[in-house]
């Protein structure tokens, strides 16, 4: 636990003891809140994405799975070699977008994790959508709330995110394995 | 050594069987790496070449794999070994004999010659071109210094020639022979490899393919010109192979991935054609791990068949994937002059760095010409045909398209005594695993692993039975419909080309999701944490083995039969 939390820890909010790092209650709380929740993601499967709900929409949930687009071979992928996924929503308590605002409908969004370039997905409504393609290697899946089922760009508040099984890749550089190493 | 070997070969279930018994099970795996048996360091270092950027792990360096070393042709001196020879068409009608002899062969890639091996000296072996329907008879000998066998991958045979040993014949050994009588009842490609340490027999040359033609003028549109690639990789290091293990596959973990491509047994494929030219290609897919995904240039593709037939609907595509075993006949038209470039291109991981990496490797080239080629077929390649036959024959099937599957596999491994540094980057590298692992990303852990220590399961969901314990009996003429479900929670999960023997089978779903266009098939890709469904036509009786085309996957075990009774 130590280990774990102590590198995402404020400098004021540690003190060393010998090798490892004292941590208060609150990030000892959220840490393992964090180490719960990628718990919680591994487990879940390599094509599935737990939806986390914003303040706008608290009580929203969800998930998503990503199937492959359909393909003539044994895998979906461009000629470039990313994988390509349909994206299949579900998703509940989602509140009337107009409650939020000047807005009509929820749309789906991936974007890279540099948020750099949004592809939007389409739109969605409470209970289960298909929506696609995604053709990225690590992604964030947003839901936002627009004035209309197909904009150009995302303008409205989010409602629900994700993160796709890929961003789940951890680097290696700094585990004590490759101590010494400078790659 | 090689006498032990020759008992097992295809089916290594004997010593692995025996050391099954010591291993533990668990959700991760049954992984028991407290110890490393056999496991010894190398004064000399580790002679694996590692991905640019990718360092080796310190826990590993200087070890070398348990057990002893094999390469072709020992004491041999290579020089004196014939060339090898480009592959020659042998054109065979119905009743006809061909001898095919598995022999040593020097090959020269990037300037340094190997003693390899070739089918009557030629790699990739003769090209077998027979009319649909005709039944040739093959003369093999073995003169290569491992018992052999000659297995004619995809083609409905009689049982007793298919070729697998431990199933259906034993293995020819080093001199002797085996004479099979090989009926082509189904038009399109196959190919024929040896079933007996294809980790290395294979791939160090024993492979050809086999076209199967139609009676049907129209059986394919029109193309004016029509080539065969069969695409392989070789695992080299500066100055020599990276030599097999003796007693049994080592790269047992994720396959051996070579660094150097081959078309046709050779580096550099170079083709010639004119301007607007529909080159058919004939594409097979020998490695004996990686998956490829193919374009040529940016030119669309025409996907016109695959393993056993045509589609149901011509689709034009950017690239072709293919998995080991896998083939696919394809159509270019090459619109305008230029030099074109075929790529196997892929997102590699670094597991060092946690990112996603393009990784293209080029194959060869193709040059069109500015002289127009002659007919002009680019309306004919503008047409997306509908194989009405195809359809029809299918549609005898489809009402079994929903039906509760008949039989359940899931695909797992179990490990036991790999290097401790192995096993601590594997454990912490869970987080996630890509459906397919296009390229090695860790050849420093795969080479240590060999089939002592890695065994990978099909496990039958029913009765819990694993791999030549299952004991499939099915009748004649049944519909029976196989789910394969590749559990990602093992311990290290990785995409299987899971091949039926003597049998044809439809992909009718992957995930849930039906397939809309559909094709015969004798081999098909499991990604990881998918579920696969199967329909399997089993109306060719006998003993057929169902397996991990991954040749180091099947010779760590993945394997079982299948009996249509």
């Amino acid at each position: 636990m130590t280990g774990v939390s102590a590198p995402y820890c404020h400098p004021e909010e540690r003190s060393d003891e010998g090798s490892a790092f004292r941590v208060d209650r609150k990030s000892r709380f959220l840490a393992s809140l964090g180490m719960t929740g990628m718990a919680l993601l591994i487990a879940a499967g390599p094509y599935d994405i737990p939806l986390f709900a914003t303040p706008k929409a608290p009580a929203a949930n969800g998930a998503a799975r990503l199937v492959f687009a359909q393909s003539p071979f044994g895998i979906a992928v461009t000629a470039d070699g990313h994988a390509q996924y349909d994206v299949q929503i579900t998703v509940s308590r989602l509140p009337a977008p107009s409650s939020l605002g000047a807005f009509r409908s929820y749309v789906a969004w991936a974007t890279t994790p540099d948020l750099q370039r949004w592809d939007r997905l389409g739109a969605i409504t409470n209970g289960t959508t298909t929506v696609g393609h995604v053709a990225l290697n690590k992604f964030l899946l947003v839901i936002t709330a627009e004035s209309d089922s197909a904009p150009r760009t995302h303008a409205g508040p989010t409602v629900l995110h994700g993160t796709s099984p890929s961003g789940w890749l951890q680097s290696f550089l700094n585990h004590p394995m490759f101590r010494g190493i400078t790659g | 050594m090689r006498a032990r070997l020759s008992v097992f070969v295809c089916a290594l279930c004997i010593p692995l069987a025996t050391g099954s018994a010591q291993q533990k099970r668990d959700s991760m795996a049954g992984m028991d790496h407290m110890h490393m048996p056999g496991m010894k360091h190398d004064s000399a270092g580790m002679p694996i070449p590692m991905p640019a950027g990718m360092p080796m792990i310190p826990g590993l360096v200087g070890l070398v794999p348990p057990g002893g070393t094999f390469l072709p042709g020992a004491g041999v001196q290579v020089a004196r070994l014939p060339a090898a020879k480009p592959t020659q068409v042998v054109r065979l009608g119905n009743g006809d004999t061909l001898d095919l002899t598995a022999m040593l062969v020097r090959r020269t890639i990037r300037g340094r010659d190997f003693a390899m091996y070739g089918f009557n000296g030629e790699v990739p072996g003769p090209l077998i071109r027979v009319p649909q329907n005709a039944t040739i008879v093959v003369r093999f000998h073995n003169r290569i210094d491992l018992p052999s066998a000659v297995h004619w991958h995809g083609v409905r045979l009689d049982n007793r020639s298919d070729g697998a040993p431990g199933v259906t014949q034993e293995p020819v050994a080093p001199g002797g022979s085996f004479v099979y009588s090989v009926h082509f009842p189904d038009a399109g490609l196959y190919w024929y490899h040896p079933h007996v340490r294809e980790d290395v027999e294979q791939a160090m040359g024993l492979f050809g393919n086999m076209i199967v033609d139609s009676p049907l003028a129209d059986y394919y549109a029109p193309a004016n010109s029509e080539h065969v690639m069969l695409l392989d990789d070789l695992l080299i290091n500066a100055d020599s192979l990276i030599p097999f293990g003796a007693d049994g596959p080592d790269f047992a973990l994720m396959g051996r991935v070579g660094n150097v491509q081959l078309v046709n047994g050779e580096p550099g494929y170079m083709l010639r054609v004119k301007r607007g030219e529909v080159a058919r290609f004939y594409l097979t897919n020998t490695a004996s791990s990686r998956t490829y995904n193919v374009s040529f240039g940016g030119t669309p593709v025409k996907v016109v068949a695959s393993d056993e037939s045509r589609f149901e609907r011509e689709e034009l595509v950017p690239s072709v994937v293919l998995a080991p075993a896998e083939r696919y006949v394809v159509d270019v038209r090459f619109a305008r002059p230029g030099r074109y470039a075929i790529v196997n291109a892929v997102q590699a991981i670094n597991h060092y760095k946690g990112e996603f990496e393009p990784e293209v490797d080029t194959l060869g080239f193709v040059t069109v010409d500015d002289a127009p080629a002659k007919p002009d077929y680019a309306r004919a390649f503008a047409t997306l045909r509908a194989n009405r036959a195809v359809t029809n024959e299918i549609d005898r099937f489809r009402k079994y398209f929903d039906k509760a599957p008949d039989k359940q596999l899931t695909l797992s491994v179990q490990t036991t005594g790999l290097p401790l540094a192995t096993v601590q980057f594997m454990t912490i590298d869970t987080a996630y695993f890509a459906p397919v692992e296009w390229i090695d990303g860790m050849p420093d852990m795969n080479w240590l692993s060999t089939s002592k220590q890695v065994r990978w399961i099909l496990r039958d969901d029913a009765t819990g039975k694993e791999n030549m314990d299952i004991d499939w009996h099915v009748s004649r003429g049944s519909v029976v419909k196989l789910r394969i479900f590749n559990d990602p929670k093992s311990f290290h999960p990785m995409q299987h080309p899971i091949h039926l023997h003597g049998q044809r089978m439809l992909v009718v779903a992957r995930d849930g999701v039906p397939t809309r266009n559909q094709v015969w098939k004798d081999t098909a890709l499991i990604p990881v944490g998918s579920t696969v469904d199967l329909l399997i036509d089993a109306s060719n009786p006998g003993d057929w083995m169902l397996h991990c085309h991954i040749a180091e996957h099947l010779g760590a075990g993945m394997m079982a039969v299948l009996h249509v009774d």
